[in-house]
């Protein structure tokens, strides 16, 4: 089981009991993990893991220090408590100490099932099974993954704050690849509820995708008019909240610095219909009570109707700019405000173009203009004439991401769905939608299938 | 500034030998190999392991954090039914070693009837060993004011060149106590330590709207607090603070076709991208389709495909000095040991493990297995890999003289390659034009782009013994769940010719 919010008071209460120093935050967190791996549609390596990690972050005369452990005895909660506080004493003063924390009001969240984390064994292994029957019976090889997890976080401060939250996530990812080396297709869900995880839909789209990419054509590299399906979206979307940073933009290094000291804040940086926020209440994807800096979450808007309405202030920040401190992001959600187009009615609408299915190895080349290179995987087809005509070979992208979802270059955008990125390890997701845009620069041809 | 002293205190260094003693490892290990053999396991592993981690990061003028971490656990591993089942928990007592014990065979059990084929491993032989990698001054014996200071100095070193804006630095040190028992009857005790600095220096251009930046050169080693002491910090963290000004005015690429010249700094990462990952027989055989991707290589090029130019000589070797993946025994009981990659410029072997020999034919284990922690699992990571030197004793002047126009890296920048390790594209710190065989000016927004058998097929010279170093990753991904791991590559300097150049901040 895991920990309970009364079993985490405790023990986050009985290290800060151990506390002598001016001021200590202590964070809890707790895990029960199990999985499952198959690849070459046999059943691989699979496991389970349990585990409780309590940190402690305490300042002396504003100096600070911190210290983990994953022992939960009375004594190891005492020599943590120690440990943090010895160095906290030999520390220089920290320049950016702001008092923790006291009582904040949280409101609930969703995001738990506690049948997510208690999957039979057996239950687990047909549904992998499954899948792995319908690739043989496809004539492609299965590869994948299945998880579920149950986490616990509880922080709890000397001026009197405590948040407990839970959360659950159980997720399954399918690549099947056809016999002939040329066919590759990949589809992958997550979510807190294990009921909620459709395997064997997860299954057929992947083997789907598989078979629809076999024998795929050269084509040359330049800039095409391109339709990103959600998965392809996520990959890059996602990429822009680690630009969004007020203190870094306020140094002047940050593609939202502006001349002389300024943001670009009440600029218009993406296309009119696109709003970027996050809401720790939606439905589909609830996120944590509290911000990342602690405070309460809320809904936030980042970018609203294509302006940026704010940038990621932490409490110290915005002290210092004296502003509010950002009760958010926890999640992403991109939305249109324009009626969702689907992603057939794209494909009518191309005359000449490219539907890319995901992306892979995205890397930043320049934070300038938060541009980054990486590949396409698991399908590209060459759409003509309003019809997809045949897979073409995979390519390798160098693309600005405020380019592409810039004023001018959106054509028509979805609705948006929960989607885990490519290189999140099945544990991150967002809501975003289909895109199809003018332009995007594929920059040289990948013979990699 | 008046700092204490403090390294681990006397107090903390007790309680943990006491909790060390009070977990009786080979009474533990027994108990779990007992229950897994009594289970129908064919084999199982436990390993009980401690993981310590300092680290201390800091700003221009300041100390961000100072932090201790470490964790204690066990994880048991066992075959059972021809199939794999694992189990893990930080609680190291004889009733959770019993229930983890039963529950990685209950987990066999359950996924041994969807096995078509048992898994079937190399033998090895039963070893008992006791090591510790090569270090001098132990890192988390040293007083933490003379680490702060270190970074303080570093971070001092660079604001003072006129220009620069912003300097991050950090100091991290990680030791793993590692123990482990099978059903070979190997018991074995391994004692890591890794040292890491690291530093990040921006300049800003307010007029121009331009930052620019500059990372540090060397990287993580297997060694000791004396890495501090053996590499000039101070002058990497100047000449940073001079080169990240330089940036916001060099020249920026024309792209085309150029002869590269790799430093040490830079190649070492070509090396791990395109040689280290698609040398993984796990890659090659499927088993990371679904996450890392395949392999371009497969088992019948073995011996036949030409890799690269004849001076391609590629080693593998968990045994190398100061290397990140350097070991004794990996998580299977194997001996660390030292082969060919690539000889010759031709591909002639793969990394393995127990399993991976065993369905491959092979005789025995190149000893690959590791696992990030005792709660992972297992599985096939890549050991040291290093590109042999010129026999001769060519230096960078020799390399450039021959190079009519061309671009010298030093350093990691961007890093992007595709799931089967074929098409590439690498960035860098610093650029520097060669013109007709002399080093010239400064330039900035370049990255290259190949074909992993076409850029190894245009290397035409190295330098020699003198200009071989190391560099390396603490945090190399792969396998689900994902794992880190902490790998090395040495290498000399190398010339590449005619070698496609783009501008990275092109529209």
């Amino acid at each position: 089981m895991l920990l309970s919010e009364p079993e985490a008071k405790t023990i986050c209460q009985k290290a800060l009991g151990y506390v002598n120093a001016d001021d200590a935050e202590v964070r809890l967190q707790g895990e029960k993990y199990s999985h499952l791996r198959f690849a070459a549609n046999e059943f691989a390596t699979s496991g389970y893991r349990e585990d409780v990690n309590v940190e402690v972050t305490v300042w002396i005369g504003q100096r600070k220090g911190s210290a983990s452990t994953n022992d939960l005895s009375d004594a190891a909660l005492r020599a943590l408590v120690a440990e943090a506080e010895e160095l906290a004493r030999v520390s220089p003063v920290d320049e950016e100490y702001l008092p923790t924390l006291a009582a904040q009001t949280y409101q609930p969240v969703g995001g738990f099932v506690e049948s997510t984390i208690n999957m039979p064994l057996d239950a687990r292994a047909k549904a992998v099974g499954d899948v792995i029957a319908h690739c043989q019976q496809s004539g492609t090889a299965g590869a994948g993954f299945h998880q579920a997890r149950g986490d616990v976080q509880a922080t709890a401060t000397k001026n009197g704050n405590f948040l407990f939250g839970r959360s659950t996530l159980a997720g399954l990812s399918v690549t099947s690849r056809t016999p002939d080396g040329t066919g590759s297709g990949r589809s992958t869900r997550n979510h807190f509820d294990v009921a909620r995880l459709d395997t064997a839909h997860i299954g057929r789209e992947a083997v789907r995708r598989a078979l629809d990419s076999r024998q795929p054509r050269a084509l040359d590299p330049g800039v095409y008019s391109v339709i990103l399906e959600p998965q392809a979206v996520t990959d890059l979307a996602g990429l822009m909240l680690y630009a969004l940073d007020a203190r870094r933009a306020d140094e002047g290094r940050s593609a939202f610095a502006a001349s002389g000291g300024k943001t670009r804040i009440g600029e218009r940086v993406l296309d009119e219909r696109l709003s970027l926020y996050s809401d720790p209440w939606h439905p589909e994807l609830p996120g944590p009570a509290a911000a990342p800096n602690g405070i309460p979450a809320r809904k936030l808007h980042l970018i609203r109707s294509g302006v940026l309405e704010t940038l990621v202030y932490s409490r110290f920040w915005a002290r210092k700019k004296q502003v509010e401190p950002t009760p958010g992001p926890v999640n992403a959600i991109l939305e249109s405000s324009a009626k969702p187009a689907a992603v057939e009615d794209m494909i009518h609408d191309t005359k000449r173009g490219l539907l890319i299915s995901r992306f892979w190895y995205i890397r930043s080349t320049d934070p300038r203009t938060i541009s980054y290179t990486g590949l396409t995987r698991d399908g590209v087809w060459l759409i003509e004439g309003g019809k997809i005509q045949h897979p073409v070979r995979n390519f390798r992208f160098n693309q600005s991401i405020l380019e592409l979802l810039a004023p001018g270059n959106v054509d028509l955008i979805g609705a948006p769905e929960r989607v885990v990125s490519s290189e999140s390890e099945g544990e991150a997701a967002d809501l975003v939608p289909a895109l199809k845009v003018k332009q995007f620069h594929l920059t040289s041809v990948s013979e990699a299938v | 500034m008046a700092l204490g002293a403090a390294a681990l205190p006397p107090w903390l260094l007790d309680r943990e030998a006491a909790e060390a003693a009070s977990a009786d490892k080979a009474a533990l290990a027994e108990q779990a190999l007992s229950i897994a053999r009594k289970g129908g396991a064919t084999y199982a592993d436990i390993r009980i392991n401690r993981y310590r981690n300092e680290s201390i990061a800091a700003r221009e003028k300041q100390v961000e954090q100072v932090s201790r971490t470490q964790s204690f656990g066990f994880g048991v591993r066992v075959l059972a039914g021809g199939a794999w089942g694992f189990a893990s928990s930080r609680e190291v007592t004889p009733e959770c070693v019993r229930r983890m014990t039963e529950q990685a065979l209950a987990i066999a059990r359950a996924n041994a009837r969807f096995r078509k084929k048992p898994i079937e491993l190399i033998p090895a032989k039963g070893v008992k060993a006791s090591w510790k990698s090569a270090f001098v001054r132990d890192p988390f014996d040293v007083p933490l004011d003379g680490k702060i200071q270190f970074l303080l100095k570093m971070n001092e070193a660079a604001l003072g060149v006129k220009g620069v804006s912003f300097v991050n630095s950090s100091l991290s040190f990680m030791n793993e106590q590692k123990f482990y028992a099978s059903t070979d009857g190997s018991v074995i005790e391994q004692y890591l330590i890794r040292t890491a600095p690291d530093i990040d220096v921006t300049a800003i251009d307010a007029v121009r709207g331009d930052f620019q930046q500059r990372s540090a050169l060397p990287s993580a080693k297997a060694i000791g607090y004396e890495y501090l002491d053996q590499y000039p910090w101070l002058q990497e963290a100047e000449q940073a603070g001079h080169e990240a000004v330089e940036k916001l005015s060099a020249k920026s690429v024309t792209p085309g076709k150029y002869d590269l010249v790799l430093h040490p700094t830079h190649l070492w990462l070509t090396i791990h991208e395109s040689v280290g990952h698609p040398t993984e027989l796990d890659r090659a055989l499927g088993w990371e389709a679904d996450y890392a991707g395949t392999s371009f290589l497969t088992p019948e090029k073995r011996g036949k495909l030409q890799f690269g130019s004849k001076l391609v000589n590629l080693v593998a070797d968990r045994t190398q000095p100061q290397g990140l993946a350097t070991v004794a025994y990996d998580d299977e009981g194997v001996p660390a040991e030292r082969w060919h990659l690539v000889k010759d410029g031709v591909f002639v072997d793969w990394q393995t493990t127990r399993e991976l020999a065993a369905g491959t034919g092979g005789a025995a284990s190149h000893g690959c297995l590791h696992a990030e922690s005792w709660g992972a699992v297992p599985f096939a990571r890549m050991p040291n890999i290093s590109l042999e030197p010129a026999r001769d004793n060519a230096t960078l002047d020799d390399l450039i003289a021959d190079v009519q126009d061309g671009i010298l890296i030093f350093g990691n920048g961007s890093y992007s390659i595709d799931q089967q390790r074929y098409n590439f594209q690498f960035g860098g710190q610093t650029f520097w034009e060669i013109k007709n065989g002399k080093k010239g000016a400064m330039l900035r927004d370049v990255a290259y782009q190949s074909r992993t058998t076409d850029f190894w097929g245009a290397l035409d010279a190295l330098g020699g013994e003198a200009t071989y170093e190391l560099g390396g990753a603490l945090n190399d991904g792969k396998g689900q769940p994902g794992q880190s791991n902490a790998v090395s590559h040495g290498c000399p300097l190398a010339r590449f010719r005619k070698i496609n150049v783009l501008n990275t901040a092109a529209k």
